[in-house]
């Protein structure tokens, strides 16, 4: 695979080609309140903020978007006629997200390809090409490290930026699209220039967590009902921050929305950690109490991914920690199970 | 004051008055700290008192944590979260005797994303609600920690967060409406307002009524607005300004403004009637009077 680099005016114009190419470019931007959010951009005018540690939210959305539709019905004459809702998706490239949520993609990829194809993911997953810039910085909530990633690591990714000693980035492709990117947009890359020297890469905390042993203490069957689960959860409200913000949290709920005679079903995410979100018909609810919502969770990244998907659950963004409202850290966890399992 | 803290904490579980002490703990990272249930005397050792400590833990005392409770319990509140015990026990959510209030007095916690190392808090650090603070002393507890701090004398809705709602306010109605909208926009729906609000302790939220679909589940803009007013509506005449939704709220909404623009409206209309300083008052929007001024009412 090909090693290039691009200067900083043609990382700002290749933002510009690709737009006028009619192509979707998703990038880090600073909205009007200063939060960095992952959004459509329109110029390489626009407020971008390629150096923040990481967006708010993760990316995700641009291939599983928080609300969509998915059909539309309407009660006619001869029944009801329904029609499958078949969006344009446009050429995307994700431009500037982190390493530790592309290689998220991978794993959110996995689940919407499982047992039934979600067309809607995929198709858009296929028509993207995911451009990482490595970090040069962590802050504390990050531990990508301790669960198997890196700053700077390729998982995921199509090309990978890093950053160039007095501007410009180093442009890697990963993969075959990457290569095809490179070429389609030769202008704005040229040769590896030997000398050049990279900005560092970020140093992560490390945890000392051993996922292995974390999973190893889930599969044993009475850890389920271990007090750990009260100790550490029992405060945890039930808001949905940490899933939300989550990149590799996939649930969602079918609803429909109807006016008079006609409506749409629509796919809008939901959340483990909502009390309803097992609630039976019945009135049941398996999950009754907070910390078994939480309990789910932590299993869901560290053993019911790797069991089910052969796949890590969890990047280590850190984007549950700094949201939570009331200081609920999944590393805590990580570490006191990793120190009863070892 | 944390020593005496926590041999009260220690005192008071040990002789079997409670059964938790719901208090606060060292979080995990820099300027933070995390609610924390002390069921033993060895837990007490961890209570900890700061400006950092900004959670209104009174939520842990609402029918959502029912739980978690075994027996009488004590708090650690501030004053701001005093007003919300007051509101929890005037809308007979709670009763006074059942739990014990380990007043604490604070001179201010720290604002939303702000580290602050060390006790003396500047101004421009401080949550916003501290700026307009009258209960520095918490105005009802049954154990009092820290030297008293006497509130200044303040005029009623003026300064800090009343001041940005009469900016809001003074803007056209197609401004507002823009304003709004676009705050709204921004909304996730991950609940977590509602969620860490001790006053919304409804046992089933509308949010969850799916025959018909109150609040549609979609975060469009119909969606959004339906959820942010009427969360907001249900606060009118009981919110006490802890001010944790819009601490809590990852889309930075101005939920603060909204919930004070409410306040407001019905300290002007109900007779400067605000939340939280009387248990033993009828909250204005579950009174009647036949000498109501509203004619639509009669």
């Amino acid at each position: 695979m090909s090693v290039n680099q691009l200067s900083e005016d043609a990382f700002y114009n290749l933002i510009d080609d690709l737009n006028s190419k009619g192509t979707t470019v998703v990038a880090p931007v600073r909205n009007e309140v200063g939060m960095v959010q992952y959004e459509k951009v329109t110029s390489s005018k626009d407020n971008f903020a390629f150096d923040e540690v990481i967006g708010r939210y993760s990316p995700k959305d641009a291939f599983f978007p928080q609300h969509e539709t998915v059909l539309r019905y309407r009660e006619g004459e001869n029944g009801v006629e329904v029609k499958a809702e078949e969006p344009e998706i446009n050429d995307t490239v994700l431009l500037g997200i982190r390493p530790c949520d592309a290689a998220a993609m991978i794993s959110l990829n996995k689940v919407f390809t499982w047992d039934y194809i979600d067309n809607l993911f995929t198709e858009r997953r296929k028509k993207a090409v995911i451009i990482s810039i490595a970090c040069n910085e962590a802050d504390e909530s990050c531990y990508c490290t301790s669960v198997g990633f890196a700053p700077d690591g390729k998982e995921g990714s199509d090309l990978l930026f890093s950053k160039i000693k007095g501007g410009g980035y180093l442009a890697e492709a990963l993969t075959d699209e990457g290569e095809t990117f490179i070429a389609n947009n030769s202008t704005c890359f040229s040769k590896k220039d030997k000398s050049v020297e990279l900005e560092p890469i970020a140093e992560v905390t490390d945890l000392g967590v051993n996922i292995e042993h974390i999973k190893r203490w889930l599969d044993k069957k009475e850890n389920f009902e271990h007090k750990v689960w009260d100790d550490l959860a029992a405060k945890c409200v039930g808001c949905g921050g940490c899933t939300f913000v989550c990149p590799t949290c996939h649930c969602f709920d079918l609803v429909d929305e109807p006016y008079g005679d006609q409506g749409k079903r629509v796919k809008n995410w939901d959340g483990c950690q909502f009390d309803h979100f097992t609630l039976h018909a019945s009135g049941h609810n398996p999950r009754e109490h907070q910390p078994q919502r939480w309990r789910n969770r932590f299993h869901c990244k560290f053993k019911i991914y790797p069991d089910r998907f052969e796949k890590k659950g969890c990047v280590g963004c850190g984007r549950c920690i700094r949201v939570c409202p009331v200081n609920l850290d999944i590393t805590e966890a990580m570490i006191e199970i990793t120190a009863m399992e070892s | 004051m944390i020593e005496s803290l926590r041999s009260k904490s220690k005192e008071l579980l040990e002789n079997g008055t409670v059964s938790l002490v719901i208090g606060y703990a060292e979080g995990s990272k820099k300027g933070k700290t995390k609610p924390f249930f002390a069921y033993s005397s060895e837990d007490c050792d961890k209570l900890t008192f700061s400006p950092q400590c900004v959670n209104n833990l009174t939520i842990y005392l609402t029918r959502k944590f029912t739980f978690m409770k075994k027996g009488k319990v004590a708090i650690v509140a501030k004053g701001c979260d005093v007003k919300t015990i007051n509101v929890l026990i005037q809308e007979n959510q709670l009763k006074r005797d059942d739990v014990i209030i380990l007043g604490m007095s604070c001179d201010g916690v720290v604002g939303k994303d702000i580290v602050h190392d060390g006790e003396q808090l500047p101004d421009e650090n401080k949550s916003i609600k501290c700026l307009t603070c009258d209960v520095k002393t918490p105005i009802d507890y049954d154990h009092l920690f820290g030297e008293e701090i006497k509130s200044e004398a303040l005029e009623p809705m003026t300064g800090g967060i009343y001041d940005a709602v009469k900016e809001v306010k003074a803007m056209s109605w197609s401004d507002r409406w823009k304003y709004w909208m676009d705050h709204f926009e921004r909304c996730i729906k991950c609940y977590a307002c509602k969620k860490v609000c001790p006053l919304c302790y409804c046992d089933v939220c509308i949010t969850e009524k799916s025959r018909p679909q109150w609040i549609e589940t979609s975060a469009h803009a119909r969606g959004n607005y339906a959820w942010n007013i009427k969360r907001a509506m249900d606060l009118a005449g009981r919110c006490t300004f802890c001010g944790e939704c819009d601490r809590s709220c990852p889309a930075e909404i101005p939920l603060n403004i909204i919930n004070q623009e409410l306040a407001m409206t019905v300290y002007d209309s109900f007779e400067n009637y605000t939340a939280g300083y009387q248990t033993d008052v009828t909250p204005p929007f579950v009174s009647f009077k036949e000498e109501d001024k509203e004619d639509f009412i009669k």
